[in-house]
């Protein structure tokens, strides 16, 4: 079919400006995206047309809660009729605006299936209990869990079965020679949800005269008009909804044994003085991905920020990734603290354990194997990595990753990668990864 | 499809049959004469397909309507789309129903969708293609002859595809006021004037000859100096047309222009073609999903064609459609529609009441007490609820539409009758349901008619005779049409297009209440500003997006530029600068089209250093001045060169300012 054969010829014509996978994570824009969500550039073959410069263009917006003063800033301006046509027909505008969604489990399976790393997440099994969705009910509860919209529909189910129309019961009663008795038995047939008593009730206020005002029950039926329910609901609405207790039901959470899986990954940075904001850069471009990686494969994922110079303390992420400080640098210190950490935080039984620590290798003298290597073997986790980001090559004195790499050496759980520009950092995330799936394989 | 497929389908299109005749019938007592219309329910990838084709089950090869797939269906996956509507100018028209939508929003979209077969078949801009579109044969023709190329092995299927990706660069550019006709029949008579270096070589002189007499310094000369033919005669904005009259193809390996090939010269007039057929659907974006919003509504909400179990269902679809952010052609455009329906009833109010004696617009106020009025305007009982009179009715009421009213006296549809429990609008006529739906009685407009003030009554009454023909207000509101609303939006809806249609009815009023503003770049804080909300200001941001589709106009100034058969385009240059990186990037389409080089002439917002520095440091926006620059392709490089200052008035188009920032800045 037409449509397949397009779909081919787009994969392929537009393929030298394909915004892949990887090379998002080298170059897109990471900050578009947030921890549990991570925003992909779609790919868009973007054929050149006459358009106005959008800068020079402006334009026109709806405030959503009055109109916003002037002089407010309006960030990413609303898409204006021209950028784009209806049916999804190609973008008009620049590729740079369209995004979609990608939650990290995808992001994680996209990963697997572009490094060919096939991570299965460890089960540190944890029986928890927690509060489902509202679907469980009991019969008592707060009001506000009350399920309305059951009682609702029990009352009008009842409505419509023991609802029916009296005047066209009251009418079989003016057939001539028709007692209460008849008239029951003939309800019955017909499916009217009548009482006898009610019956009853209606034969003795009976005007006189009237009990033969039909000669028969054809000449009745064929005279007066029998109303459905549906009909007499639309005509006079709902106002009787019998509602009654015993229908009364209350949401209630459902409690889910969940095993979980857990995972912590405590970041590392070095935020000294020496780490410029290139070398900034290339931390964050390593670590995001491998942020998301994670929490797409384990069901709960907490993360643990760490900034050191001499020094380490804990940040939140948003800060992580822009401070600088000017003090030298003393990585066990961030060892110190995550050790700390973890294990308060995030007992070893309970949580697999990721730690992750990054820099341009410059440490003060003999930090690293008197202090750091011995931290590291102490802190029990599936995976220590160190990532060395030296733009400009080696310096003479950054030595902490190789110390570390020719410690370990075949260790399965410590991997070192070095990251000197964009183009190493999907190479980085690969071997760190692959360093845990090799112990995998091994395990397995 | 599978049998069962087949049979689900089949079951959702029998439930639905009812709905789509019965909407079809209700559609045409308010008014409408739509097109026929052919409903298909198909599943949810068919319609992703639909959707990445335009509507239509056939196109022609080409890759963007597999970008349009993939991104419809991670959109639809990622972003929560649901796709509702989707039907197609053509007679007959096309719609197409989701089989999983539930029948409340099916029924949405057939109103819906009877609204737009109206637009489509009555608003004259539609018309300029043709009276009956055979677009979806047409469209399934070019398919097959594109395709055809494609499978020729003496064309690559390459070339076919590039050459298409350099014709839909100029999609926009075409002349879509004008009535459409084949560019060949448009642009017969004018010649091409030729190349003299061609015709040199044509003419078998000898090499010495050539390089001793006819050198390049000759050459040079005589294209220079001399003032060679110029054409068109006057700038043509159908740069297709031009296109395919003049255009050439080069030939990389001769190094020269060439005749286009059969298929080049069909390819680029199917894509014109299909422009011109797709251009009226974009210049009344606004207006037409306005126009089907508000019938939508009026059958849906206010003829209670939704159930009353179905209601509910539809108040949250029709509240995610028109609540949708940013500008919505949707929201905008019912809300102008419901505004010209309620301007011109109370128009007729007004006009009524100022015949009454002793009333004049001076005095209006203190004489007619509009309260009163608006009560007295209130829709008789028997028209709110014509079921509950069915016994009082009367046959020869003009609002009363008599054949179904002796129907419904006959009973149930059984026995030959009508279900007017059901359909209740089947007893009126127009006029009854006009006055059934009275845009000024509704609860959202009850204010409407007292906001009228006294400019708008002078403007009324200075054209009004015989203001003494009613006695008393009672009298002059009884005679008032109830028709006058929808008769005046039919008039506008066969007229206008989306530009002619804000111009004349956005007004003060209508940008005060929807917070509407408008935004621009500022260079101090390097970011998008709240720049005004003043009415004047966003209407003249909003018809700059609306007019020519949103995009700059470029016409070719002469085909014969340098008298070397160059191309030149002019900018017409409104005051917003074009993107000049995408427009080179168009320039070296157009190159491909054209065959021999290429030029632009525009006008470029310059501003140097020093003016930025002393700009912020006054905390101002800077001044840009306006330099008038001709960007040449010659089919390797670029040459940009400065225009003297008197070439720049022949580009300037408009004396509108499109700058809203204010004089003062922050």
């Amino acid at each position: 079919m037409g449509l397949k054969e397009d779909l081919d010829r787009y994969r392929a014509v537009g393929e030298a400006r394909r915004q892949d996978l990887s090379e998002f994570i080298q170059y897109g824009d990471l900050g578009q995206s947030r921890p549990d969500e991570v925003k992909i550039p779609i790919k868009i073959v973007d054929l050149p047309e006459f358009v106005y410069d959008p800068r020079d263009r402006g334009g026109v917006g709806q405030g959503t809660d009055g109109t916003p003063e002037v002089g407010d800033p309006v960030g990413e301006p609303d898409p204006q009729p021209g950028d784009g046509e209806e049916g999804g027909a190609p973008g008009e505008e620049p590729g740079d605006h369209e995004y979609y969604e990608m939650d990290p489990e995808e992001f994680a399976r996209e990963l697997d299936d572009e490094l060919g790393l096939d991570l299965e997440p460890k089960g540190k099994k944890v029986i928890e209990e927690t509060e489902g969705e509202f679907t469980d009910v009991t019969r008592t509860g707060p009001a506000s869990t009350l399920d309305f919209e059951r009682l609702f529909k029990q009352g009008l189910g009842r409505k419509l079965a023991t609802d029916f129309d009296e005047e066209y019961v009251e009418a079989a009663l003016r057939v001539d020679g028709w007692g209460p008795a008849r008239v029951f038995e003939w309800a019955r047939d017909n499916h009217i949800p009548v009482s006898r008593a009610w019956i009853e009730d209606a034969h003795d206020s009976l005007p006189a005269g009237e009990a033969d005002r039909w000669a028969s029950i054809e000449e009745m039926e064929a005279n007066v008009e029998r109303e459905t329910t549906a009909d007499r609901i639309r005509r006079d609405g709902l106002d009787r909804i019998p509602f009654r207790r015993e229908d009364e039901r209350y949401r209630y959470p459902e409690v889910i044994e969940e095993r979980e899986r857990n995972v912590v990954v405590v970041n590392i940075r070095d935020v000294s003085g020496s780490m410029r904001q290139a070398k900034r850069e290339l931390v964050e471009r390593t670590f995001t991905p491998l942020d998301w990686y994670l929490s797409g494969k384990y069901d709960h994922a907490e993360f643990v920020y760490v900034a050191h110079d001499a020094d380490a303390w804990e940040v939140d992420r948003e800060e992580f990734f822009g401070i600088r400080s000017g003090g030298g640098t003393r990585i066990s210190s961030a060892y110190e603290l995550a050790a700390d950490v973890l294990a308060e935080r995030y007992p070893y039984r309970e949580w697999n354990r990721y730690v992750f620590a990054a820099g341009d290798s410059e440490n003060s003298s003999n930090d690293t194997e008197k202090n750091v290597i011995p931290l590291m073997e102490e802190i029990d986790a599936n995976l220590h990595a160190y990532v060395e980001t030296q733009p400009s090559g080696n310096a003479i004195n950054a030595t902490h990753a190789t110390e570390v790499d020719d410690h370990f050496d075949d260790r399965s759980n410590v991997a070192v990668a070095y990251v000197n520009g964009p183009e190493d950092v999907v190479d980085a995330i690969d071997a760190i990864l692959s360093t845990e799936t090799r112990e995998e394989a091994v395990a397995g | 499809m599978s049998t069962d497929d087949r049979i689900r389908k089949q079951h959702v299109a029998g439930d639905l049959a009812e709905p789509a005749r019965e909407a079809r019938r209700l559609a045409e007592k308010l008014g409408l004469a739509p097109f026929d219309v052919n409903y298909w329910v198909v599943d949810y990838d068919e319609m992703n397909e639909l959707i990445a084709y335009g509507g239509f089950q056939h196109r022609y090869p080409h890759w963007r309507w597999g970008m349009a797939y993939d991104r419809q269906r991670k959109q639809t996956q990622f972003l929560g789309g649901k796709a509702f509507e989707i039907v197609n100018n053509d007679d007959p028209a096309h719609a197409f129903l989701q089989e999983s939508n539930d029948l409340a929003d099916q029924k949405a979209v057939i109103t819906h969708v009877e609204a737009h077969a109206d637009f489509f078949r009555n608003n004259e801009w539609f018309r300029l293609f043709g009276t009956s579109p055979d677009a979806a044969a047409m469209l399934e023709r070019h398919g097959e002859t594109v395709a055809e190329y494609m499978a020729d092995p003496e064309v690559s299927r390459e070339d076919v595809e590039a050459w298409i990706d350099h014709v839909l660069c100029l999609e926009d550019n075409i002349d879509q006021h004008r009535e459409f006709a084949t560019a060949r029949a448009s642009d017969e008579e004018s010649v091409t004037p030729g190349d003299l270096a061609e015709e040199l070589e044509g003419m078998d002189v000898s090499e010495e000859v050539r390089t001793e007499v006819f050198d390049e310094e000759f050459l040079e000369a005589m294209t220079d100096d001399g003032e060679g033919p110029t054409f068109p005669p006057a700038p043509e904005t159908d740069l297709l047309a031009f296109l395919v009259a003049h255009g050439k193809a080069y030939d990389e390996e001769a190094g020269k222009a060439t005749d286009y090939e059969e298929w080049q010269r069909e390819i680029l007039e199917i894509l014109r073609t299909e422009a011109y057929y797709f251009a009226p659907q974009k210049m009344t974006k606004v207006m037409n999903e306005g126009w089907a919003s508000f019938h939508e509504s009026l059958m849906m909400a206010d003829e209670r064609f939704a159930g009353p179990d179905e209601f509910l269902s539809y108040a949250d679809h029709m509240a995610q459609v028109l609540g949708s952010p940013g500008l919505n052609p949707y929201k905008l455009g019912f809300e102008l529609w419901q505004y010209i329906e309620n301007r011109r009833n109370r128009r007729e109010v007004v006009e009524h009441l100022l015949r009454v004696e002793g009333v004049t617009w001076r005095n209006f106020a203190d004489t007619v007490d509009l309260d009163a009025v608006q009560a007295m305007l209130e829709p008789d009982p028997e028209m709110a609820d014509p079921v509950a009179f069915l016994d009082a009715l009367e046959a020869d009421d003009p609002r009363v539409d008599a054949e179904a009213l002796s129907a419904a006296r006959r009973g149930a549809p059984d026995d030959g009758g009508i279900d007017v429990e059901r359909y209740p609008w089947k007893l009126l006529t127009y006029e009854g349901l006009a006055e059934r739906h009275y845009s000024l009685s509704k609860p959202q407009h009850r204010g409407f008619l007292k906001r009228i003030n006294k400019a708008e009554l002078e403007k009324i009454s200075r054209y009004l005779f015989e203001t003494d023909r009613y006695d008393d207000v009672a009298a002059a509101v009884a005679a008032v049409d109830r028709t006058a609303g929808w008769d005046r939006m039919r008039e506008v809806r066969e007229s206008h297009n989306d530009v002619t249609f804000l111009d004349a009815f956005l007004t003060p009023e209508f940008v005060d209440e929807n917070d509407y503003f408008t935004y621009e770049y500022t260079r101090t804080t390097g970011d998008f500003r709240v720049t005004s909300d003043a009415a004047e200001d966003v209407k003249k941001k909003l018809m700059l997006q609306f007019t020519n589709f949103g995009k700059p106009t470029i016409a070719v100034k002469d085909g014969n530029f340098r008298n070397r058969n160059e191309l030149l385009l002019v900018h017409r240059y409104n005051g917003v600068q074009l993107d000049v990186t995408r427009a080179k990037q168009t320039l070296e389409r157009v190159f491909e089209l054209w065959g021999r080089p290429v030029a632009l002439k525009t006008i470029r917002k310059e501003l140097d250093d020093h003016d930025i520095e002393v700009a912020r440091r006054r905390d101002t926006e800077p001044e840009p001045t306006e330099q008038g620059t001709l960007i040449r392709f010659d089919g390797e490089s670029f040459e940009e060169t400065d225009l003297p200052d008197e070439e720049i008035e022949e580009l300037v188009a408009t004396d509108v300012d499109y700058d809203t920032k204010p004089e003062e800045w922050l």
